[in-house]
């Protein structure tokens, strides 16, 4: 059992990793990726945890609808985050 | 769900793959390094779904892992579309 223990301990590491990658980079795009990224390491937590269908809701919602959403929203803005700000100027 | 060595060993490298695909993720310098590295994770952890599955002896269990399956390609393409320029 200790196993999982240090499995979960991992990945929880890698999600907090993850989201401060998402957090503090400024190409919008990367964030994205690691949105995905983050989705899909809840999402084997949420299994480890006993909790299939919360992980089944998470894989769907996460890996497909928020990166075709986001991707579009950026497709439509700025991809750089400080963009904006230098033409506002 | 008794765990003898081969299960151990298995998972023990899973996680190592998994640990290198995030170093790539997080290392790497392009958009095109990062979104490999997004569909690698991806594959890894479908095949670690299917063996947690096997190992907790319920087979309802696998659907996780199709889902993953299914999906796991879309996120994958509309950024490939984006980075071509076509979406």
């Amino acid at each position: 059992m200790i196993i999982y223990v240090v499995i979960f301990s991992i990945l929880a590491v890698l999600l907090v990793a993850s989201a401060l990658f998402a957090i503090i980079q400024k190409d919008l795009l990367y964030a994205v990726i690691a949105t995905g990224v983050i989705s899909l390491i809840l999402s084997v937590m949420f299994f480890i945890l006993q909790a299939p269908d919360v992980a089944l809701t998470e894989a769907a919602i996460g890996i497909a609808l928020t990166t075709i959403v986001f991707v579009i929203t950026i497709r439509n803005t700025t991809r750089n985050e400080d963009e904006k700000e230098i033409n506002s100027k | 769900m008794e765990l003898n060595y081969l299960y151990i060993t298995v998972l023990v490298i899973l996680s190592i793959a998994f640990i290198i695909g995030m170093l790539r993720f997080i290392k790497g310098p392009t958009a095109s390094d990062r979104v490999v590295a997004l569909d690698t994770i991806s594959i890894i952890a479908t095949a670690s779904l299917v063996f947690m599955g096997y190992i907790f002896n319920r087979y309802i269990y696998l659907d996780v892992a199709l889902i993953y399956g299914v999906l796991g390609f879309i996120g994958v393409i509309i950024i490939a579309r984006y980075l071509e320029g076509a979406l």
